[in-house]
């Protein structure tokens, strides 16, 4: 009688002791908080967080497409909320229970791809550009990567819609064509480039802007922001003027989640001015939240890379997601650019 | 005997069939469907996905894959049978030899490849090195390319060639290399027709524990390569995340999968088991 | 003279081998994050230690490796000499095959057939998927190396281990065994490497429990050079050369 009674409180008290620290689990993109933005919240709430990082879209989609993988709180580029959304994986949010919406840049309130902010909310955002040695001469265009003098020394992104993208914009065309004709003219001027480009580099580009082994990359304004911080005299970022992409990163909810409360308070966490500026200052994004940017240091708002004016941005499209048909083309054009 | 070999294969055959049958069915299957909008597979059913491979295109890529695993796994058996040789023969310090060939092993391959990034690049310790003393004026492009991807692929798949063929050299009779050296042998005869034939298992073992992962590889040649020198593998890795075509990825895998039985086939001697 | 010349080679190869490890020691100590040296620092060690994420998924890789390689090196010991006394081709084809298979497609039909089987096993994706995923691709590694070695086994010895009586199992264990005990031990340090290694598969199937050190490593890695990526590896290093060091000096008590 009393090793059954112990057993069965032995049983309790664990069973007790685990559901009783509600838990939430976080999926990002790595390097996209500060070190203490996660601790900070579990100790203000008592959430227990479980951090996940990802590197792209795609991982973040094989592994949530399940509909059972765990993650309550996503990050997904803007262009995905569509597709996400009617593929059923996104929860509807509950705006009463986001009380720092209006910390949003106006802008970001009510964005293009989801103006009521039903499925995701705005987190960081920023365009592609090109960063490049001050020792060229002027960059403006996208043809600077072009250049067969640079030989050698050129780095485009790897991915498939900011190649096609900036090879449209060199045509003189939309980021988001859809005309096959057009995008068969930019996979031929990608495929054109390689013999020039030294390599398809991401966020690497950075350390070897700053050493010198590249001369021009197609760059994320992060990714050159964080290069020029370390070397401002021989570093600087063009934004094209035929035209460049603007990409935005959300918060999302999944379908799947069954802590949707607690997500929601995460969402509003990272809402907040101080902890939208805390996260800014140790990443050096470019932040939707315009009630954090009143509290940044003047010289991260005037940042002309990070924040351009109005009229640079006006050159800049979102991409938009595309129909299925013409995925599939691009998709295999991207495999033609890579094979040959 | 049957009843006991019956228990010991059990367990295996329960793996094989979790992690690799049942897996593979499921890869088939992707390889005939058509690809979704924006992800994973969908009716309907197709052969698109097979008559697309025979592109001249990919047969390029085929090529060039299995001679850059090829040419890894030459150099991989050059460079390490001697090793192996050594350590086989340092008498009580052998495990401490094994360990220090295992041991960077043991460290992320990522971080060995990023040193090696960091040695090779036009501005990086080898190329100041050599400008520093005069031997050359311009940094020699030693990154992304099939030379850099090469150097990668032997430098971390060696210990799959050495541990191997340690184990088989171990067990080498000395005796036997005795009755040669009686026998009026010298050094280097008795290595070639002595040693090697009679270690002839751990090179075929060493080399398809090399061969094959360099013809899938991609972290190497992505690296390495700058995403440019496109192999199987990268073509294979693509299609499963930035092109989002399974069918495509999975019917380029069975092709390269069935490539490779061929090629073990066509290698394994009269008679003899695959492994 | 023979000798000398392999003493000089093996020098030349383990250094090879090693110097990699040797610049990102060097460097982890470097006050600056660039590869540019500016002064000694342990800056990048503090900072590991204050990284939970990273600890937490050391964590979890070693119990990982640990788990996988024992089940690995019983099953594929067990399997090898299986194989060994009467061949199966099917499960040989399976085990090279699972060699053959580009690590992307293991991954992925992994997954696929975990969400399969989570349909009714109301389970999801945590350690235990990742651990079976790595048994699964450790087997053939472990059954490869211990085939090599079984193919210059004399069967007399067993033979006559049977003719005095023995139970084939006792044959097995108290005869064969021993002599396998090298390759065994060669087997599962080349398990647990490639275990520990894995980035690919374990990505895909990994849960929200189960990030692993190389899931973090590569997030970390794909930002640039990053020292504190020095500091793992320079203590990964320590570490298993005292463990090799110590082991060795026992042994030779």
């Amino acid at each position: 009688m009393k090793r059954r009674t112990f057993l069965t409180s032995a049983v309790a008290l664990t069973t007790a002791a685990c559901t009783s620290r509600p838990r939430l689990n976080v999926y990002n993109w790595s390097d996209y908080v500060a070190p203490d933005t996660v601790a900070k919240f579990e100790r203000e709430t008592g959430i227990r967080v479980r951090y996940g990082t990802y590197e792209s879209n795609n991982e973040m989609l094989a592994k949530v497409a399940g509909g059972n993988s765990g993650w309550d709180v996503v990050f997904p580029s803007a262009e995905y909320i569509g597709p996400m959304r009617d593929l059923g994986l996104l929860q509807p949010l509950r705006h009463e229970w986001l009380h720092n919406l209006d910390a949003l840049d106006s802008y970001f309130r009510f964005p293009p791809w989801d103006a009521d902010l039903r499925w995701s909310i705005p987190y960081m955002h920023g365009v592609t550009g090109i960063a490049y040695q001050r020792t060229l001469p002027t960059v403006d265009s996208w043809s600077a990567l072009w250049d067969a003098r640079l030989a050698g020394k050129i780095t485009m992104l790897d991915d498939p819609p900011e190649v096609l993208g900036a090879c449209l914009k060199l045509l003189g065309y939309s980021v988001n064509s859809r005309e096959p004709d057009q995008l068969r003219q930019a996979q031929r001027a990608a495929v054109e480039q390689k013999r020039l480009l030294r390599a398809y580099l991401n966020a690497e580009a950075r350390d070897q802007l700053v050493a010198g082994d590249i001369a021009a990359a197609q760059a994320w304004a992060v990714t050159a922001g964080q290069a020029i911080a370390s070397a401002p005299e021989r570093l600087a970022f063009a934004f094209p003027r035929e035209g460049f992409a603007r990409f935005a990163d959300t918060m999302a909810i999944l379908r799947e989640s069954r802590r949707i409360e607690a997500a929601h308070r995460f969402i509003d966490y990272l809402l907040r001015a101080e902890v939208s500026a805390a996260i800014v200052q140790a990443t050096q994004t470019a932040t939707a939240n315009a009630a954090a940017l009143r509290l940044l240091p003047e010289a991260t708002r005037e940042n002309p890379v990070l924040y351009p004016s109005r009229e640079t941005l006006a050159r800049g499209e979102w991409f938009e997601p595309q129909p299925a048909a013409l995925q599939r083309l691009r998709d295999r054009l991207w495999t033609e650019i890579k094979s040959s | 005997m049957n009843r006991l070999r019956a228990w010991f294969l059990a367990p295996s055959w329960a793996l094989m069939l979790a992690t690799l049958g049942a897996p593979l069915a499921i890869v088939c299957v992707y390889s005939l469907r058509s690809r979704g909008a924006y992800f994973g597979v969908e009716a309907p059913w197709t052969l698109e996905n097979y008559t697309r491979l025979w592109d001249a295109l990919y047969g390029v890529i085929v090529l060039r894959s299995f001679w850059i695993a090829a040419v890894s796994t030459a150099l991989c058996v050059a460079l390490g049978f001697p090793l192996a040789l050594f350590i086989s023969r340092a008498g009580p310090r052998k495990n401490l030899y094994l360990a220090l060939v295992i041991l960077p092993f043991w460290t992320s391959f990522l971080i060995r490849t990023y040193a090696w990034m960091f040695l090779l690049r036009d501005t990086g310790l080898i190329n100041t090195l050599l400008q520093s003393v005069g031997l050359i004026r311009e940094p020699l492009p030693m990154l992304y390319n099939s030379g850099a991807v090469i150097l990668g692929l032997v430098y971390g798949y060696l210990p799959f060639m050495v541990l191997p063929l340690y184990a088989t050299l171990e067990r080498l009779d000395p005796s036997l290399l005795e009755a040669a050296a009686d026998l009026g042998a010298r050094p280097l005869d008795t290595l070639w027709r002595v040693i090697v034939p009679l270690s002839a298992g751990g090179i075929r073992a060493g080399a398809i524990l090399v061969f094959v992962p360099c013809l899938g590889t991609y972290l190497t040649s992505d690296l390495l390569g700058g995403s440019k020198t496109v192999l199987i593998g990268n073509l294979v890795q693509d299609q499963f995340t930035a092109a989002r075509d399974w069918p495509f990825g999975a019917a380029a895998s069975l092709a390269l999968m069935a490539l490779a039985m061929a090629l073990l086939f066509a290698v394994r001697r009269k008679g003899e088991d695959l492994l | 003279m023979r000798p000398r010349l392999l003493s000089l080679y093996a020098a030349a190869a383990f250094a090879f081998l090693h110097l990699p490890l040797a610049i990102l020691a060097v460097f982890s100590f470097n006050a600056s994050r660039f590869t540019v040296w500016q002064g000694f620092s342990l800056h990048w060690y503090r900072a590991l230690a204050q990284d939970r994420e990273l600890m937490e998924s050391a964590v979890n890789s070693l119990t990982i490796a640990a788990v996988s390689n024992v089940a690995a090196t019983i099953a594929g010991t067990l399997a090898a000499y299986g194989l060994w006394k009467r061949a199966s081709p099917w499960l040989s084809s399976g085990m090279y095959l699972s060699l053959v298979t580009p690590e992307i497609v293991t991954g992925i039909s992994l997954l696929a057939f975990f969400e399969w089987a989570f349909r009714f096993l109301n389970l999801r994706l945590g350690m235990h998927t990742v651990i079976l995923a790595h048994v699964g691709f450790s087997l053939a590694y472990v059954v490869v190396v211990i085939l090599a070695r079984l193919r210059n086994f004399d069967t007399s010895i067993e033979e006559a281990a049977l003719d005095l009586g023995a139970s084939p199992f006792a044959a097995f264990r108290l005869v064969t065994l021993p002599y396998l005990a090298p390759a065994v031990a060669a087997a599962a340090l080349l398990a647990f490497t490639v275990s520990i290694d894995d980035y690919v598969i374990t990505s895909l199937v990994a849960g929200v429990d189960s990030q692993t050190l190389p899931m973090v490593i590569y997030a970390l890695a794909r930002r640039g050079v990053n020292p504190v990526l020095n500091a793992v590896s320079t203590i990964i290093v320590a570490g298993l050369g005292a463990l090799v060091l110590v082991s060795e000096r026992l042994r030779h008590r």
